[in-house]
């Protein structure tokens, strides 16, 4: 029986076969790509944070010796210490003022579209255009804008991005700006997904507005909140772009008061050419977004089960 | 259990994408690994191909591509390639601006793997040139220069300076230093005499402040420092018995005193500013309230060509004197840059690619060079001349002096660590001339960061 196939269910496999080979077809493009270009790197930068390769010479196993290399590396450990303290800061006040920035503007008001237009505009306005317009504001000199501002309201300019004590504030206070419309964004499509009719209950129930925004709003908005906090939190060991257009400067000098992880890379790789120690870099990167995600997959989880 | 695995491998994944962003070096890796044995088979291919064609048909056209930064604003380019291609109707030159800031890193990325098709590249500074030797990018000119019997004494021996275990692998073809730019009518106006050829860094100091006006709105600045750190750290290089690459910096100290202080009390502009506002050292030297700025002899084709277009209005009466110098030492010593051209050994048409750094190497291209008021490589009293009789130079006699050296000591000398030690220093440098840390501090920084380097 086992052996002998009737040929209807040969004919059942078949199609499923079939059926199967067009799904994987349907997959392919998408999937070469990211192996091509995303999957095979990945695997890439396992392997070469154990060697040591300068991009041309042939390459050479070296052990765990990159990873002592860097934790014995001034630099990378103030990178360390400047992406952490910029994790922390970013998230929670772009979480914070994003979600109140679209529950005002989720409200019926006058020019609400100008206005969600204005705080989105700094997420689609190019980089390098906004970050020069913000170094003219914020610039050192006494004769500054914003140091202006600061002398008339009878406090001391500061030096912003020129200064260690101060760059990576200047930092965090632009991506927060700049990204703070696009979770708005997120945020009010969240809410739009709100059941109108539980505000409706909580008012019958005699809520105030507070009350409505905490046992209504916010646990709604949970999927929302732990998604925005998740690409956050990416997003925020990633930056690189910041710091480089706002600390760099015009002769490009990081100096190790505001050097960040991704920075550190692309200096050891491209700057340095010593591609191992950029891959274990990388690599502790990884494994440091990977700890934090799993904290909130398991954070989350727990919440929901409340 | 199912969903928790779901949910490990989704975070992974997540997390894995942050690899992604800046794992530019992890998909080079990839894509370079395999890719590299193709690079180099087709090249030798391609340029067995090339010694072929310009055998049999010399007549078929061969265009070389020329890697370079800011085509738009540096004046001999373009005659260089005329000059060339009236000599040699069949190659033709194209040029690729891979831009000023980046450049030796952008260089260097090209130049890895099988994606660059260069034929000819410059070499802008001594870092940049130690990178690509040590990845072994560039071609070993030696035989080449003994084939064609090129006397590298014309070079009044800063090729010495640049040749690495015997070898060497650039060829210069623009020589500069630096001197002191001044503008005539701020001291006019503030009733100074002009500095002269011999001068201490203390009579300098006198003179910046003298010139200095610091009313708010209609300042004048005695001096001015672009942000590079060769305009402060390196003037204490000049007494010859110190480098950028010794290991010890307290040589630097007097320097970025009297530097520090000068921002201080508004004798010239605040670093943190000029920084975060990139400044051009031209630009800033353009707007008329400048007396004195240090800087490279490039600049005098600049000034001269601007100043022709009408473009600089508030500098048309500018002078230049030697660098200022330490007690004791000799008047006309300076520091000294040089620019040189390099064959890729992935270079698609190396004979002819070598033909061209021949031309502008040589003693066509220092005569081009020198016609634009570039000081080329290969240099002599004659070429000096001719630039200081172009039109616009400067005609007093002080001037046409200034280019007479007696020492040049590069700016970085060779060395396998320099790109390291560059960022050290500039590191400190940048630390030290925002007031973050004092001289000392810095100094204590450099020499620790730097001796660290040479001691792996």
């Amino acid at each position: 029986m086992a052996n002998t196939l009737t040929a209807a269910q040969k004919n059942h496999r078949r199609r499923i076969l079939r059926r199967n080979l067009v799904a994987y077809s349907f997959i392919a493009p998408n999937f070469i790509g990211f192996a091509v270009f995303t999957l095979g790197p990945i695997i890439a930068a396992f392997v070469m944070a154990f060697m040591k390769w300068d991009g041309n010479n042939p390459a050479e196993f070296v052990g765990v010796q990159n990873f002592l290399a860097i934790f014995g590396d001034d630099r990378f450990i103030s990178a360390l210490k400047n992406t952490a303290i910029y994790a922390v800061f970013t998230v929670p006040f772009t979480l914070i003022i994003a979600l109140a920035l679209a529950i005002l503007l989720n409200q019926k008001i006058r020019g609400r579209n100008f206005f969600r237009t204005v705080t989105f505009f700094p997420y689609v306005a190019s980089l390098v255009a906004v970050a020069a317009v913000w170094n003219m504001l914020f610039t050192p000199a006494k004769g500054g804008i914003v140091n202006q501002v600061f002398l008339h309201l009878g406090l001391t300019p500061l030096k912003w991005a020129a200064s260690p004590k101060t760059v990576l504030m200047t930092i965090i206070l632009f991506s927060i700006w700049k990204n703070m419309g696009y979770y708005m964004v997120i945020y009010l499509a969240g809410l739009q997904g709100v059941n109108g009719e539980l505000y409706e209950a909580a008012s019958l129930d005699g809520a105030n507005a507070w009350q409505k925004f905490c046992y209504v709003t916010v646990p709604q908005l949970r999927p929302t909140t732990f998604f925005v906090t998740i690409i956050l939190t990416i997003n925020c060991f990633k930056v690189y772009d910041i710091v480089y257009m706002l600390a760099g400067g015009s002769n490009g000098i990081v100096n190790k008061s505001a050097v960040v992880l991704v920075y550190y890379i692309y200096e050891e790789a491209f700057g340095n050419w010593r591609l191992g120690t950029a891959s274990a870099a990388a690599l502790v990167l990884f494994a440091i977004v990977l700890v934090i995600t799993l904290i909130q997959f398991r954070g989350e989880k727990n919440f929901s089960a409340d | 259990m199912r969903k928790r695995i779901v949910s490990v491998v989704l975070a992974g994944l997540m997390a894995g994408m942050t690899i992604m962003g800046c794992g530019s070096s992890s998909s080079a890796t990839a894509d370079q690994a395999p890719a590299d044995e193709s690079a180099t088979s087709a090249g030798t291919e391609t340029s067995a191909a090339a010694t072929e064609a310009a055998d049999t048909e010399s007549g078929e056209e061969v265009t070389l591509k020329w890697a370079l930064w800011d085509i738009s604003s540096t004046v001999y380019y373009q005659p260089l390639i005329d000059a060339f291609e009236a000599e040699h109707p069949d190659i033709k030159i194209e040029m690729v601006d891979l831009g000023s800031t980046d450049y030796s890193t952008v260089l260097g990325t090209q130049l890895s793997g099988s994606g660059s098709d260069f034929d000819v590249v410059t070499i802008k500074d001594v870092p940049g040139y130690m990178t690509l030797v040590n990845k072994g990018v560039l071609t070993n000119l030696n035989d080449k220069i003994s084939a064609d019997g090129i006397d590298l004494s014309q070079y009044g021996g800063v090729t010495d300076q640049v040749t690495i275990d015997g070898n060497l692998y650039e060829l210069p073809f623009r020589s500069d230093i630096w001197v002191l730019f001044y503008n005539k009518d701020v001291f006019d106006k503030a009733g100074v005499s002009y500095p002269t050829n011999d001068m201490t860094w203390e009579r300098y100091d006198e003179i910046a402040r003298s010139l200095t006006d610091t009313t708010a709105g209609a300042e004048v600045y005695g001096a001015h420092y672009h942000t590079w750190r060769s305009t402060v750290m390196l003037d204490g290089i000049l007494d010859g018995q110190h480098s950028a690459v010794d290991g010890t910096y307290d040589w630097t100290k007097p320097y970025y005193e009297m530097v520090v202080k000068e921002q201080q009390d508004g004798v010239c502009q605040d670093y943190a500013t000029l920084k975060t506002q990139g400044l051009h050292y031209s630009d800033a030297f353009a707007q008329g309230n400048v007396g004195m700025m240090n800087m490279g002899s490039w600049f005098i084709a600049t000034l001269i060509q601007k100043i022709k277009d009408g473009e600089y209005t508030d500098c048309t009466n500018w002078g230049m004197v030697k660098y200022p110098h330490a007690d004791g030492v000799e008047p006309g010593s300076t520091l000294g840059t040089i620019t040189a051209l390099s064959l890729p050994t992935s270079a698609p048409h190396p004979d002819e690619a070598w033909e061209f750094i021949k031309f502008v190497s040589g003693e066509k291209g220092a005569e081009v060079m020198a016609s634009t008021g570039n000081i080329p490589a290969m240099t002599n009293d004659d070429i000096v001349n001719s630039i200081a009789s172009m039109d616009g130079f400067p005609q007093d006699d002080t001037s046409k002096d200034a280019l007479v050296t007696s020492n040049v000591y590069l700016e970085m000398p060779a060395n396998d660590k320099s790109s390291e030690i560059e960022e050290v220093l500039n590191n400190e440098h940048d630390l030290i001339m925002t007031e973050s840390e004092s001289v000392d501090e810095g100094i204590q920084n450099m020499n620790d960061g730097v001796q660290a380097i040479l001691a792996e």
